[in-house]
């Protein structure tokens, strides 16, 4: 157990408001919970690779922050109006 | 001994990122409505990224790890001010129909509906 771990693990407890957010409120509310988790992921993502000193492990950080900007404009599309 | 000092200096840079994540995690949470809890997305993703990111380029330097840790932080601060339009854009069409400034917004009335 390292600084870096100990980091991931207090952006874990950042999980908890966001998925308090998201389980609440209206569709809008929700999706901006749900934006904000994929940003504190990908931060969770990068302090464990950094913790673990797998470079492979960055990858995921990546692909995530994508993953998030595209499901984040799908959903907005669509919560525009036909949700 | 240099390394060392570096070392620390990540240690307290990181510290300084995981407390501006946690402290806009908890704006989102407190704020009443979408425009500003949106306005919460943010430091996370500039400040609380770019913090972490320079703890990591502190430690490795610029190996493989250091690089791709640099192209997260432009992605995030690429994609988060997009996908923040996005969504107030949406939530705007949700409200009144389209985005456009109407003259007469009924602000008030629709966040005592919400």
């Amino acid at each position: 157990m390292n600084g870096w771990l100990l980091g991931a693990l207090a952006l874990v407890i950042g999980l908890v408001p966001c998925g308090v957010v998201c389980s609440r409120g209206n569709p809008m509310d929700r999706l901006v919970g749900l934006e904000m988790a994929g940003t504190v992921n990908t931060l969770i993502l990068l302090t464990l690779a950094e913790g673990y000193h797998q470079a492979i492990f960055f990858d995921l950080a990546i692909v995530l922050a994508l993953l998030t900007f595209a499901g984040g404009l799908v959903f907005a599309r669509f919560l525009e109006r036909w949700l | 001994m240099t390394a060392t000092v570096a070392h620390g200096v990540a240690y307290v840079v990181l510290g300084v990122g995981v407390a501006v994540t946690l402290m806009s995690c908890l704006g989102v949470l407190v704020m009443p409505n979408v425009f500003d809890r949106l306005h919460y997305t943010a430091p996370a993703s500039t400040v609380g990224a770019f913090a972490i990111v320079l703890a990591i380029v502190l430690r490795e330097g610029l190996s493989a790890a250091g690089v791709k840790s640099l192209l997260v932080f432009v992605l995030l601060l690429i994609t988060n001010p997009v996908l923040s339009h996005a969504t107030a854009r949406a939530a705007r069409i949700r409200q009144f129909g389209h985005w456009v400034a109407l003259r007469a917004e009924r602000v008030e009335e629709w966040e005592a509906d919400t």
